[in-house]
């Protein structure tokens, strides 16, 4: 009885098996789908981070694009150049030098450098302080309330002392701060070296107005753009020419960044090693204390 | 005129009364997960309502034939090894959940294969929601209900036939895809409501889930009254 049981469970669900498999070997066939092999490669080549800076919801979605649309190769950043030459090489298509995109901050203002700060009770997110007025002088620069603090999937950007900070060993480029930063002060620049010369300031306003608001901000005197001609005066505000900008700085550039009455001409970027040979001697603090004027908590109550 | 009475029965009670996802709490997973979107939702419920179907249609098949006691299959093959009183006896139920898993994880595969091929934007936005039915609760659910008509029940004129079977699964499917399209239509709504913070996402969510399990407790009882006011037994 008990064999004659186990004999039949046995026979029964291996015989579903039989027939259950026959019919899904069938449709299998019968449904077969051709994907593109170049999909599969052009996806494994891919980062996979899925942070959409291509455009496309995921690294699939730009897959295919690229395969089935003729999608641009090159639209990868996180990826950058090695990830674009695979792409191109499965596509067979050539690109030409790539070069890394990268956020810049075009403000240079901590806290103590801004004036006509007041007490702020609203959201604490730069878009909503963005619409009222009064939160601080300069009506350009970074409010430090922390948006792309927010956007970023890569802890690459932070706000330090009420100044949003780029973290370049981090960062991929994939442009989530810059989309969300209300101020529109981070534009995403074609990083020709690990470290490149920036305006750090996006103030319009006339020399005088600035200096009522700001202590380090660009006044618009123009200094460097008579020493050299990589700079230009657009808007009272000094702008560098980055297709002519060289990684090799030329004396002349070097000599307007000096010249610089607020020193608003700065290197950012992944630091030289000099730079961290310098810093090597530096004492830090043991105990970094959180400063909750800038920290965003996003577990406090908003309405 | 019975059998009709019952087979409509079957169906408000499946669709409305005993709502799979609103009384009985299975298919969450789903009902939380996919109902984002109006569209999505019905596409998700649409699927639900197909795999349940064929589901239904063969645990009852292979119930009736093989697992019960005194099944023909059972009792014909048995017949070679032992006496006939004695293949008779042999009862196989305890193979039900593997067999209705089986039956559940195949059909699910059939129509992913037949969805991929014939509609590929429908495939695209089901994502991976296409195979989470397999482990669809609301599917066992159903195999289980029909299972539970068919063995151990001493009327014979009780026991559920294919037609019963059928209704409950199908119209099972379609309580669950209403569920659904009312979550997301709900959901669609919220996305415009200023809610606070620490409801946002999935909290609301299942607060909304709970309201709407208790409004369809509102449907309690309307079965009985329809049967007596359509002339059955109660």
């Amino acid at each position: 009885m008990t064999w004659v049981t186990i004999g039949l469970s046995a026979g029964i669900l291996l015989s579903m098996a039989l027939v259950l498999s026959y019919v899904l070997g069938w449709a299998a066939q019968k449904f077969h789908v051709d994907v593109d092999p170049r999909v599969v490669k052009v996806i494994n080549v891919l980062p996979g981070a899925n942070c959409g800076a291509c455009g496309y919801v995921g690294c699939g979605e730009y897959a295919e694009a690229v395969v089935l649309e003729h999608e641009t190769v090159t639209k990868c950043v996180v990826g950058g150049q090695s990830c674009a030459m695979a792409v191109s090489r499965i596509m067979g298509v050539k690109i030409d030098e790539m070069l890394p995109y990268r956020p810049l901050v075009h403000c240079g203002a901590h806290y103590e450098d801004r004036l006509g700060r007041y007490a702020y009770r609203g959201d604490k997110r730069c878009s909503a302080a963005n619409l009222v007025t009064g939160v601080q002088g300069c009506t350009y620069g970074c409010l430090g309330f922390g948006d792309c603090e927010g956007a970023c999937q890569f802890d690459a950007i932070h706000v330090v002392d009420g100044l949003a900070t780029v973290d370049y060993q981090s960062c991929v480029g994939c442009g989530a701060c810059a989309k969300v930063c209300p101020r529109n002060i981070i534009t995403i620049t074609p990083f020709k070296s690990h470290r490149i010369l920036a305006v750090a300031c996006s103030n319009k306003d006339k020399g005088k107005d600035v200096m009522a608001v700001c202590k380090v901000g660009c006044i618009g005197c123009g200094a460097c753009a008579r020493i050299s001609n990589l700079f230009s005066l657009e808007d009272n505000l000094s702008t560098i020419d980055y297709d002519a900008y060289t990684p090799e700085c030329s004396l002349d550039v070097m000599e307007a960044c000096n010249k610089c009455p607020r020193e608003r001409l700065v290197f950012v970027g992944i630091p030289s090693r000099e730079d961290r040979k310098k810093a090597r001697d530096l004492e830090a603090p043991d105990v970094v204390e959180p400063d909750f004027k800038t920290t965003v908590d996003d577990t406090e109550w908003r309405g | 005129m019975d059998y009709v009475v019952d087979i409509f029965l079957i169906a408000v009670s499946a669709a409305l009364i005993n709502n799979f996802v609103l009384y009985y709490f299975v298919g969450i997973c789903p009902f939380i997960g996919v109902s984002r979107r109006v569209d999505m939702a019905l596409g998700m419920g649409g699927a639900v309502t197909f795999v349940i179907s064929i589901a239904s249609f063969l645990s009852w098949t292979i119930t009736t034939l093989v697992l019960t006691p005194g099944a023909p299959v059972t009792k014909w093959v048995g017949g070679f090894f032992t006496p006939a009183e004695m293949a008779a006896a042999v009862d196989l139920t305890i193979l039900t959940y593997i067999v209705y898993i089986f039956v559940i994880a195949s059909s699910v595969q059939f129509v992913e294969m037949y969805v991929r091929r014939f509609y590929p934007p429908l495939y695209k936005s089901f994502g991976v929601f296409l195979p989470l039915i397999t482990t669809n609760c609301a599917i066992l659910f159903a195999c289980l209900f029909i299972m539970s008509k068919v063995v151990g029940v001493d009327d014979p004129a009780q026991v559920w036939d294919l037609g019963r079977s059928l209704t409950l699964g199908f119209f099972g499917g379609v309580g669950f895809t209403i569920a659904i399209v009312i979550m997301a239509g709900i959901r669609e709504e919220l996305d415009l409501c200023d809610i606070p913070k620490a409801f946002k996402g999935a909290a609301i969510t299942l607060i909304i889930g709970g309201i709407l399990a208790m409004a369809f407790m509102g449907f309690t009882g309307v079965d009985s009254g329809l049967r007596a006011a359509m002339g059955g037994v109660p």
